[in-house]
Parts: C-alpha cells; structure tokens; sequence
C-alpha cells in the first residue's frame, strides 16, 4: 500500500521536475547550449505573479496567463537583442552570458522583493484530495502532472506538425544550413527561448503555488532542471519527462527511507546513469 | 531576370581570395563558372549568398541591390545555392525538406507549400522516396534533394557548386539533363565544375577565375580554346 502511494506522489512530483526540464531541453536541443538562467527564468515567472496578485490585487487566474506572455517576452527579446549575438562554434560565451544573467535577475529579485519567503495561495485547492481505492491523492499535484503532460503533448504535436516544428527541428539538425533556405535562423533562436523562458515560469509558478520560493531558490531549480534533462538525454523532449519522473520518484522514495536526505539521492541516480549512459535514457536529439 | 555583380571583392588579411569580379547574366542563361583550386570559385558564391560579407561590390537582382541583406532574405529574392556535399537535415523527411523550403523560402502558404513540395518531387524523381528521412539516403538521392532543396524555394538565380562531384558518368549525364531542363527566362544558372564538358553542354557562356581574378568571360568554344586557359586549367589534359 505504501509502495503505490510513495509511487504516486513520486509520478505527481516528477511531472513538476520534468517541466522545469522541458524549457532547458529545447534550448540545449535547439541551440546546444545551455541557458545557466534557467532557475532564475522560473523563480522570477513566479514573482511576476506574486507582484500581480500581492501588489496589485490581480485575481490569480488572469495574473499566470499575462505572466506566461510576459515570460515569453522576455526570453524572446533577450534572445534577440544579447544571446544571439554571442552564439558561435563556441559555446562558453553564450554560457557565461546566460551566468551572468542569472546573477543580474537574482540580484534585481533580492532587491524588489527582499529575501522573504514567499508563496501564491490556492485556498482549499492546497489542501484538498481525492480518495481513490483507498489512497488519497492530492487534487493540486493532478492537476499540475496534467498540465505538465499535457504541455508535452502540446509541444510533440508543435514541433512535429506545425511549420514552426519544422523550422526548429531543421535548425537544430543543422544551423547553417536553414539560412540557406530562407529560414530567419535568429527568429527560430528566439522563439525557442521565449517558450522556453514561458515554460520555465510556469513552472516556477507551480512551485510557489505547491510551496514557496525566495530569490535563491533559482539555483536549487536549474539543478534540478539539469539533472532531468541529463538523466533523460540531452535534447530529446520525451527524454526530459522520463528524467523528469525517474527524478521525482527518486525523490520521494529516499525522502521516505531517510527523511534527512534532501536531494542526495537524485545526485546519485545522476551519477549511475552517467556511469552506465552517458547518453542518457533517450539519448537522441529530437521529438520521435 | 537579371542578375548583376559589380566589382565585388574580399580579402582574409592580406590574401585576395576574390579581387573586382563583375559579370552579368541574363534570365535563361547558364553561366559556368571555372578555375584551378584556390581561384576563388566557392568564395565568389559565399559573396553572392552573404554567408561571407563582401569587402566591395554589388549582387543586384532585376535592379534590387541585394548586398546588404542577409543570407536568409536573399533565398527570399530567390538567389538560392545547391551544395558540393549535400547536407540534407537528418531527422526530416524528404517531403518536409521542400516544404520547408516552399514555406521558408519561397513564401507560399501551408497549402500552395504542400503542392509545390508533390510538384517538385514529381520533376526531381524523388516521389518514391518522400517519407524517407534526410539521413537515410544514399548520395545519388541526397544530390538530388539538395537540387530540389532549391527548387522548392522557386528561386530566381541559382548557385550550383560542384554537384556532379562523385557521380558516375551516367550519372552526370542525367544531371546535366535535368540541369538543361530547368532552364527558363525566369531563371539564372551560375554552375561551379570541374568537368569541362559538362559545363561546355549546358552553359552560355563561361567565366574563368584565376586567383581571384576574372581571366575571361565568353562562349564555351572560345574558353576552352583560349590560350591562357589552356595554359593555366586545361594545360594538364591536352585536347580535352
């Protein structure tokens, strides 16, 4: 009986994992490199909504969809105006700039909101389970699960059907050659990170709605992020849910075993696979 | 259609790989263009795509100065180049390559792409293999999508560099075919080759580069007659 539950809750936490992975495996699938601002882009998602709802009064359900818009922003125009001036065959000053983002978001985030804790209140839907067969089953970690399968869903139907997909899959195959065919590689780049900074802030938001958040819990997320895409293969979209969810699961059940362990257990499980798959599970950079 | 390329020119440090470099050709006209390795052939079409920026000069098309725009919005012009080593994307299928270029380049809607991309595959022999993925093809076929990677972008001047490298005989007699049967007044051929009668079926007229410099510019017969050539290009195959 433990057993199912722990591996319930282990499925549910992994969905959130593997959404925080999602942003970062387009990037790297797309771009190959690796965005270090990845945290700060969720936490701070998150603190767009905190302003709206706490300083504003915005009612919380119109404050996510305009944060996410906002996120998209954001990510689109740094794209275009700063990291893709940097791109090249190397990858490290894309990675430094990226660096020095996330210190420059996490110092502006100390700045507005202080080091307080904060956190976005659902009400009873915190609270609230359902009974299923005996086990009782949270309804907010359903509901963010559905959401982050439903988000992959979205982006496999997206990548693979749309002219939009195909651009992307054709840049990440090869980079030069799209310019070649009248593809505004630039255009590509940013919409890939716009969506990526989106994904990224929305699951910060989860985050602050299932706990709470401070100004460096960005770099605890990237971590994660980073073990999940790694864990899942770098790239590869289904890869990351898979890391997503081995990650979750890993979670939970140590939590459970040794209560003090934090995430000891996922740095290990990370460990093993690069030992055993340096490729990851998927290991393959597209969405097939 | 007309293209025109006025003094262009570039130096990597003080190497002069392409040095005041003009000529004109007119719409249904293949001009060849030819030169001992290190002439500056792959260069000179770099310049006309923008991949590398030009020191000085003028690419204009039907009047339009494309020089300042960039490698993606000249394929929106039309002026589109087929590779010596066809890079084909590894994970699309061969129908989507053309749909990306009909969407991307060519700038038609999701239903004209999707009928331009049939109508190209029909033309290019490559129907039976629409599904089939760019990594998956062997290299008759990969030179033969990179040709109609092209195509599909309904391009105006097209840049061919070196595509009969590793065919067979055979082989390069249907591409010269198919090469004759793309000419049209809407369209301008610049061929890189090698094999000079090849180039000496299809094209007009031939331009020769040595160094980076335009040796002679004329009809096929007096190129492959001309002194100079034969001292410079052809003097290792006599009577060829």
């Amino acid at each position: 009986m433990i057993a199912i539950d722990i591996l319930i809750n282990g499925l549910l936490l992994g969905g959130l994992y593997a959404l925080f992975g999602l942003g970062l495996s387009l990037i790297f699938g797309v771009m190959k490199i690796t965005n270090i601002a990845h945290g700060e882009f969720a936490i701070g998602g998150a603190y767009l909504v905190v302003t709206a709802v706490l300083f504003l009064g915005v009612p919380l359900w119109v404050a996510v969809p305009v944060a996410l818009l906002v996120a998209f922003g954001i990510g689109f125009a740094l794209q275009l105006v700063l990291i893709n001036r940097v791109l090249g065959d190397d990858p490290m000053p894309a990675l430094l700039t990226t660096f020095g983002l996330s210190i420059v978001i996490q110092n502006l985030l100390v700045e507005v909101f202080g080091a307080d804790n904060r956190a976005l209140d659902i009400g009873l839907l915190a609270t609230s389970g359902i009974s299923v067969g005996g086990f009782s089953i949270g309804v907010f970690p359903v509901i963010m699960f559905t959401i982050a399968i439903g988000l992959f869903a979205c982006l496999h139907w997206m990548l693979n059907r749309s002219k939009t997909g195909r651009n992307v899959r054709a840049t990440s195959d090869d980079p030069e050659i799209v310019v070649m065919m009248g593809v505004d590689r630039a255009r590509v780049f940013a919409m890939i990170m716009g969506l990526s900074a989106a994904l990224a802030a929305l699951a910060g938001i989860l985050l602050a709605m299932r706990g709470s958040i401070t100004p460096f819990s960005g770099a605890e997320r990237l971590l994660i992020a980073f073990e999940v895409i790694v864990i899942g293969g770098l790239g590869s979209i289904w890869g990351s849910l898979a890391g997503g969810l081995v990650l979750g699961l890993v979670h939970v059940i140590a939590l459970r075993l040794d209560p003090s362990s934090g995430p000891l257990y996922g740095h290990l499980l990370l460990l093993l696979i690069l030992l055993a798959r340096p490729e990851g599970l998927a290991g393959k950079v597209h969405s097939r | 259609m007309m293209l025109e390329v006025r003094g262009l020119a570039k130096a990597f440090g003080a190497l002069t790989v392409i040095d005041d470099v003009s000529v004109t050709v007119s719409g249904g006209q293949a001009l060849g263009v030819m030169g001992p390795n290190g002439a500056g052939k792959s260069t000179f079409f770099d310049l006309l795509t923008g991949i590398t920026p030009a020191d000085a000069g003028q690419v204009c098309l039907n009047g339009t100065d494309l020089s300042r725009l960039s490698t993606e919005a000249r394929v929106r012009h039309g002026l589109v180049r087929a590779f010596q080593i066809p890079k084909p994307f590894a994970t699309l299928t061969v129908r989507e390559h053309l749909i990306l270029a009909a969407t991307a380049g060519a700038g038609l809607d999701r239903k004209a792409a999707l009928r331009e991309a049939d109508n190209v595959l029909e033309r290019t022999g490559l129907t039976g293999l629409a599904a089939q993925t760019g990594g998956s093809l062997r290299l008759l076929d990969r030179k033969r999508l990179e040709l109609a990677k092209t195509l599909a972008t309904r391009p105006r001047v097209i840049l061919l560099d070196e595509i009969s490298g590793g065919l067979t005989e055979g082989e390069v007699h249907a591409l010269v075919d198919l090469i004759h049967s793309l000419k049209s007044p809407d369209l301008v051929i610049l061929w890189i080759e090698h094999i000079a009668h090849a180039l000496s079926a299809t094209c007009d007229r031939i331009m020769m580069l040595h160094l980076g410099r335009k040796v002679i510019e004329d009809t096929p017969d007096k190129v492959t007659s001309d002194a100079r050539v034969r001292e410079l290009y052809l003097g290792a195959v006599p009577h060829a």
